[in-house]
């Protein structure tokens, strides 16, 4: 049966090839979003090393020119005067792209003996409370590390099992920018949210009253009081005699950043959906349109001593066939891309995505051949041979 | 042996009813050839297809090679269509979309004669009809008298103990009608095929063993 449906497939190549364009397409098409979509929520279920619930930023303003001591005796008012508020649980300082903020400065170079590339960021002591990051070995930043040697820095695990992989890191010495002393590894730390990939990371320890950290976290309790944030910003603007600053949700600014991701992964998928809905509707009118057009043919099987079973399974087949032969082309192309690494993807999200698509037009499919092959089954063959 | 008893047929719709055949009673005997006669839309091929199963009566018994009919599901009546029965339309109703030698395998594949089998015995029906020839020809590229020799070949390479014709030289000049049906005649003396032909063509009528008339669901002769 299979032999005898393939034989008619291709002698109706010609009718058929519109069928197997519009499958091979939709394929691709799918392929393509579900490959994107995959990577997002792949990435999207990778934790952020640090929490932003209650976790609020003031980036203030430094002159370059102020005076060290000023800086260093505004930081201390603020860390005592903000810290003095009940509703707030931690206060750090530290540099302007340290979360979220969608820059970063990186270093990279073969000054090691291999090659490193790192996100570089500054912190001062508090910063892991504020930020809850999660430490894995070794120490965070302490007071004593204001007159080391060399700067301590901190490094994500990313960068641990990247670059420093086999080496011992913790009390090392190594040059990334200047010479410094790796005091502890985090477990993570994605500064750029949720929809991107984790880079290597490495966090150099600033003093607080250092004027290369001018941004200035603040964790509120959970049960913080609404009017906290008044109370801060007139002790901020109090003691920075500045009122140009605003206290922004680090949460809110999370959400903000991951809607721009998925309003369009939701807009592409509902494309997609209508897509599928076209071709379920355009399979669904060439089987019916090859049904009636097919009457005294499946009179003249029928008649010949063909079942129920094998009138559908002749129709379902036919396209089952065509389907098959349009995916398998398309798998074709779709495996390319794992193979030439066209995209920084993971190379299962492309499987995931092939098997998806695959799938989708599959059962999409068999759904609308079902009905149309079993009204075909249904035909009387005294009836349809006599139309004909 | 086919057996009609009392076989009525009628034809409803929602305000008329058509008595298309009326208590027809008719033995034909293993190895006849029987041809069945009448003006158009007396009945012939209702009868033809009561006898082919691919319809029923509204009344009445049939018996076909000893077996009483239609007591079987649609499955076996499906199978048993396939054993014993072959098929002869006057419009051919070849797919053209398969070539000719796939066109005649049709019947064995539904009997499930594996692909090697189905070739070969194809092949012997096609030179049977004189299309040795032709078998990778399609039926567009025929003429009408090769076409109803295809249809013959496909009736009978499933090997049947009856053929039903209908009308088979209806659509061909008198010249191919006449190959046509000494084919049929030869298959029917040589071979013993029970053969039953609705013709309106008098002279082939002649050339059967016996003849029957119907006029408005009666049989008259």
């Amino acid at each position: 049966m299979v032999k005898h449906i393939f034989t008619l497939i291709w002698n109706k190549k010609k009718s058929n090839f519109l069928l197997f364009l519009e499958i091979l397409l939709s394929f691709l098409i799918l392929f393509a979003v579900f490959a994107l979509v995959i990577d997002y929520l792949r990435v999207y279920q990778e934790p952020l090393g640090f929490n932003t619930e209650n976790l609020w930023i003031a980036h203030l303003d430094f002159d370059d020119r102020t005076d060290t001591l000023v800086v260093e005796e505004t930081k201390a008012n603020l860390y005592r005067e903000l810290l003095s508020n009940p509703d707030i649980e931690s206060v750090s300082f530290a540099d302007r792209k340290s979360l979220l903020s969608g820059s970063s400065s990186s270093w990279g170079s073969d000054e090691n003996g291999f090659f490193l590339q790192t996100l570089l960021y500054s912190s001062d002591i508090g910063f892991k409370k504020t930020a809850e990051l999660n430490l894995v070995a070794g120490r965070w930043f302490n007071e004593s590390d204001k007159t080391a040697k060399y700067t301590p820095i901190i490094i994500n695990r990313k960068l641990a099992e990247g670059a420093f992989k086999g080496r011992e890191v913790i009390d090392s010495i190594f040059t990334i920018r200047k010479e410094v002393k790796i005091v502890g590894i985090v477990d993570h730390y994605n500064a750029f949210g949720e929809f991107e990939d984790e880079d290597s990371v490495a966090l150099f320890y600033e003093p607080k009253e250092s004027i290369s950290t001018p941004s200035l976290y603040i964790r509120t309790k959970a049960n913080a009081n609404a009017s906290w944030e008044e109370k801060a910003n007139q002790t901020i603007a109090q003691i920075t005699k500045d009122k140009g600053f605003v206290i922004n949700n680090l949460d809110r600014q999370r959400k903000e950043d991951n809607k721009a991701v998925w309003i369009p992964m939701i807009a592409m998928l509902c494309i997609c959906t209508f897509l599928v809905i076209n071709v379920a509707l355009g399979l669904f009118g060439i089987l019916w349109y090859n049904i009636n057009q097919r009457k005294a043919e499946i009179g003249l099987r029928r008649t010949l001593g063909a079942s129920r079973t094998d009138i559908s399974a002749q129709f379902i087949g036919e396209v089952l066939m065509v389907v098959g032969f349009a995916i398998f082309v398309g798998i074709g192309f779709a495996i390319q891309f794992p193979l030439m690494k066209i995209f920084d993807f993971e190379n299962i999200n492309y499987y995931y995505a092939i098997l998806g698509a695959a799938s989708v037009i599959l059962v999409v499919v068999l759904i609308c051949a079902y009905y149309p092959s079993r009204q075909a089954a249904l035909i009387r063959p005294a009836l349809a041979l006599h139309e004909d | 042996m086919i057996k009609l008893q009392n076989i009525n047929k009628v034809y409803r719709t929602k305000t008329v009813e058509t008595l298309a055949l009326n208590n027809i009673n008719l033995t034909i005997p293993a190895g006849e050839f029987l041809s069945i006669m009448g003006p158009s839309g007396c009945g012939k091929s209702t009868l033809l297809n009561i006898m082919g199963l691919i319809d029923e009566p509204s009344e009445g018994s049939i018996e076909i090679a000893g077996q009483t009919l239609p007591d079987y599901n649609a499955k076996s009546i499906a199978k048993f269509r396939n054993e014993k029965l072959g098929f002869i339309f006057q419009s051919f109703h070849l797919i053209n979309d398969l070539s000719i030698i796939d066109n005649v395998e049709l019947p064995l594949l539904y009997r499930r004669v594996g692909s090697k089998e189905r070739k070969a015995l194809a092949e012997e029906a096609l030179i049977k009809v004189g299309l040795k020839n032709r078998m990778q020809h399609f039926p567009g590229q025929l003429s009408g008298g090769q076409k109803q020799r295809v249809a013959i070949a496909r009736a009978i390479v499933g090997q049947p103990d009856i053929i039903l014709a209908d009308e088979p030289t209806g659509n061909l000049d008198s010249s191919m009608g006449n190959e046509i049906m000494d084919i049929l005649l030869r298959l029917n003396q040589e071979q013993g095929t029970t053969i039953v032909m609705v013709t309106h063509d008098e002279s082939m009528a002649r050339k059967t063993n016996r003849l029957i008339r119907l006029f408005d669901g009666n049989q008259v002769q």
